[in-house]
């Protein structure tokens, strides 16, 4: 009986002494609620509805930008300023998978005989070790490096490709997502090599080999040589393979492809988006991260150049105005049975439906929602129930102490870059039907998602998905309100926030948060 | 037989040059203490063995092969288990995942639960408490249990008696004690009795340089040498 009782007390005293070390988050989280209630009194039950859903279905896409983030600045401390750009690459990634196939396969081709050379990477170290400590060494490795990009590149721009063309309305971006939205959209006529099939081949498969020779020319470190295995080679000879067997069978596989239904062309575009997201991220940290692992100043800069360099890409290749990208089939239906109604209406395949008194896209407000909410559970799953989930919040705390245990903390940094770069990319895919994509899009999501991370403080996964959410919310109200207006006290006429106000209520929400609670709603502080 | 072999290591810190030549002979079998001065080096002679600050030059060799310049996680697998100043308990991982986290092969906390527990019956408690919770005496159990749970040949361990009461550090003298019957061990040490008590030989540390070494029992005695190099006796 006793025992009890003191249990009792005890479980008081430390819910106290909670309320205590918490106060100020408690009086946070309430003011919030406070004046969320509030910014809904003037608004009707369906209008309330509706903005919530808006809210939460941007704190999706923005919590799939931030949860990467704060995954690899929690494990790595390296803010990636390009994350937000390879947020975007997954989205036009994923445009051109789920509207141009053709060019995605075109584009393969090449790209799997440049890799090929690099699946041997422990002959070119070995080739690499025996030249040894010549005074020209350092010459070679350039002249390797020049002259391997040199014959890729030329080699390259001789494969056939089919591509849009931002400059020519037929061929234009824009035009093609029309064209799939009407169901009219057929593969273009396969080009040609512009130098002998051989040739062009050739020449970049030694490309890639002068490449991957330069490359390891770089390190020479004797114990850092992994032996050659049988799996290098089947790599080699895979990647050939699948380049050759690409080519030849192109034509069916595009044929088969946009026969598909574009909710399966969807499907494809978000897994092979998320792959490239993965190769691009792991590519990022392996070369350009790795080596400035004691110069966090130089990380910042080299990721914020890669940002630039990539949104360049992108305004190359797809060109600078924004457009659209075409609802996949399952979420685009209109007509007789539509819009749908109540919950059950989410899986009557129309477009919108009737809920709680307002309409909602399925899209936008159900799918979405959907896919973060997945995510949330799945990372957290993999955080908590898994080895490599332990190791990385193992590593969060202390990489060294990790190491010590046996455990290549490298190789899980690469693992979180590549996962952390994968959710972006599945993010970019997943909003580009909502939102649509133009160049300018990853930077504004990579504010969104750094104001999130702060306000959720900076390296806490539920955090950051708090944070999400909140910033979601606050931006998808102002934009309410700035159709609707607010009356305020000292104002004859209601006031309407302009949409310049939607990213600076944001960055206003993080100062004021940060200023009561300087590590964040979730963060803890400094050991 | 030496188990590790310390070769005239330098080691540098940024462009602090913090070994400037430092040797030692661990034995197996044998519990070697590593004392000297705060900052001596004898912190980074234990990260250096680990590879964790690898020297610039000198050589280390354990169990006949020299492990100089190898990536500390290699070393670490060729059986080389560390339990760091200040324990190093991961806070967010609970006490059953510390434990897990040191498996190299699935199973190796099972064949240990008989060991680390008999050693420590506070922790089998604790296995579900989060690693913040925990008392200091509780996270240096965890720390040296930590190291243990994976087939280590040598331990590495850095100050285990700091900021501990001393019935809390009888009990950790006893652990180590009863370890180093079938386990190798290399100590540092700041408290001089602890380190008499437990240890065969000894390696003093001055200014990153290794400058004496010998047995423990003939260093008990040596009141001159140990009030030079230890300020204490």
């Amino acid at each position: 009986m006793t025992a009890t009782t003191a249990t009792g007390d005890s479980r008081a005293a430390r819910r106290s002494e909670w309320l205590r070390e918490n106060r100020a988050r408690v009086t946070v989280l309430a003011v919030l609620l406070f004046l969320f209630l509030a910014a809904m009194a003037g608004i009707d039950a369906g209008d309330w509805f509706s903005t919530i859903m808006q809210g939460l279905s941007v704190g999706a896409i923005t919590f799939l930008v931030a949860s990467g983030l704060s995954l690899i600045f929690g494990l790595m401390d390296v803010l990636n300023l390009a994350h937000g750009e390879l947020f975007m690459l997954g989205a036009y990634v994923g445009w051109t998978v789920y509207t141009r196939f053709d060019t995605v396969v075109d584009v393969l081709v090449p790209l799997l005989t440049v890799a090929a050379p690099f699946a041997v990477l422990p002959v070119w170290q070995r080739l690499a070790a025996r030249i040894g400590q010549v005074r020209w060494r350092r010459p070679i490795r350039w002249g390797l490096l020049i002259a391997g990009a040199g014959a890729v590149f030329a080699g390259v721009t001789k494969f056939p490709l089919v591509i849009w063309s931002p400059d020519d309305f037929t061929r234009s971006p824009a035009n093609l997502s029309v064209q799939i939205g009407l169901g009219t959209l057929t593969p273009l006529p396969a080009d040609s090599f512009g130098w002998p099939a051989a040739v062009a081949i050739l020449a970049v498969l030694a490309g890639g080999a002068a490449l991957a020779f330069g490359f390891s020319m770089f390190r020479n470190q004797t114990a850092d040589q992994a032996p050659l295995r049988r799996s290098h080679v089947l790599g080699l000879a895979g990647m050939i393979a699948a380049a050759i067997v690409l080519y030849m069978v192109k034509s069916p596989l595009n044929d088969w492809v946009f026969g598909l239904s574009t909710t399966w062309r969807f499907f494809l575009a978000l897994v092979i988006s998320v792959a490239v997201g993965a190769v691009v991220g792991a590519l990022i940290e392996v070369v350009l991260i790795r080596p400035l692992y004691d110069r966090p100043i130089y990380q910042l800069m080299i990721t914020l150049g890669v940002g630039f360099i990539i949104v360049e890409i992108v305004r190359d290749v797809w060109g600078r105005p924004s457009f659209t990208m075409a609802r996949p089939a399952a979420f685009d239906g209109t007509g007789a049975g539509c819009p749908g109604q109540g919950i059950g209406g989410f899986f009557s395949g129309c477009s919108t439906v009737d809920l709680f008194g307002t309409r909602l896209r399925v899209y936008n407000e159900g799918f979405v929602i959907v896919v973060g909410i997945i995510v949330l559970v799945g990372v957290t799953t993999l955080l908590k129930r898994t080895r490599i989930g332990m190791v990385i919040r193992a590593g969060v705390q202390d990489p060294e102490m990790v190491q010590a245990l046996g455990i290549n903390v490298r190789r899980v940094f690469t693992t979180v870059f590549a996962m952390g770069s994968a959710l972006a990319a599945l993010g970019g895919v997943l909003a580009a039907p909502s939102i649509g994509l133009n160049p300018g899009m990853g930077a504004t999501f990579l504010l969104s998602a750094i104001v999130a991370l702060a306000v959720g403080g900076l390296t806490s996964f539920p955090g950051a998905a708090a944070g999400a959410v909140l910033v979601g919310l606050l931006q998808q109200i102002i934009i309410r309100y700035g159709q609707s207006g607010i009356n305020l006290p000292f104002m004859s006429e209601p006031f309407k926030p302009s949409a310049t106000l939607v990213p600076a209520a944001a960055i206003l929400l993080m100062v004021v948060i940060l200023l009561v609670l300087p590590t964040g709603l979730f963060g803890r502080g400094e050991r | 037989m030496s188990l590790l072999e310390v070769n005239d290591v330098h080691t540098f810190i940024g462009q602090f040059h913090i070994l400037e030549g430092v040797s030692l002979d661990v034995p197996e079998g044998n519990i070697v203490a590593l004392l000297g001065r705060n900052g001596a080096g004898k912190t980074t002679t234990l990260k250096t063995i680990l590879g964790l600050t690898p020297p610039r030059s000198g050589s280390v060799r354990f169990a006949d092969a020299d492990i100089t310049g190898m990536r500390s996680f290699d070393i670490a697998n060729l059986g080389v288990g560390y339990v760091p100043e200040h324990r190093a308990i991961f806070s967010d991982l609970s006490v059953g995942e510390n434990l897990r986290i040191a498996e190299r092969s699935k199973g190796d906390l099972a064949r240990k639960e008989e060991l680390i527990f008999g050693l420590f019956p506070d922790l089998k408690r604790l296995i579900r408490l989060p690693g913040t919770n925990l008392s200091g005496g509780q996270q240096q159990m965890l720390a040296v249990a930590r190291a243990l749970v994976p087939d280590n040949r040598l331990l590495l361990i850095d100050e285990p008696s700091e900021g501990l009461a001393p019935v809390i550090i009888e009990q950790m003298m006893d652990a180590i004690r009863q370890l180093s019957s079938h386990l190798t061990v290399l100590l540092v040490e700041q408290n001089f009795i602890v380190a008499s008590r437990l240890a065969d030989h000894y390696t003093i540390v001055e200014e990153g340089r290794s400058v004496q070494t010998g047995a423990m029992s003939d260093l008990v005695d040596d009141h001159e040498t140990v009030r030079r190099y230890l300020g204490a006796g």
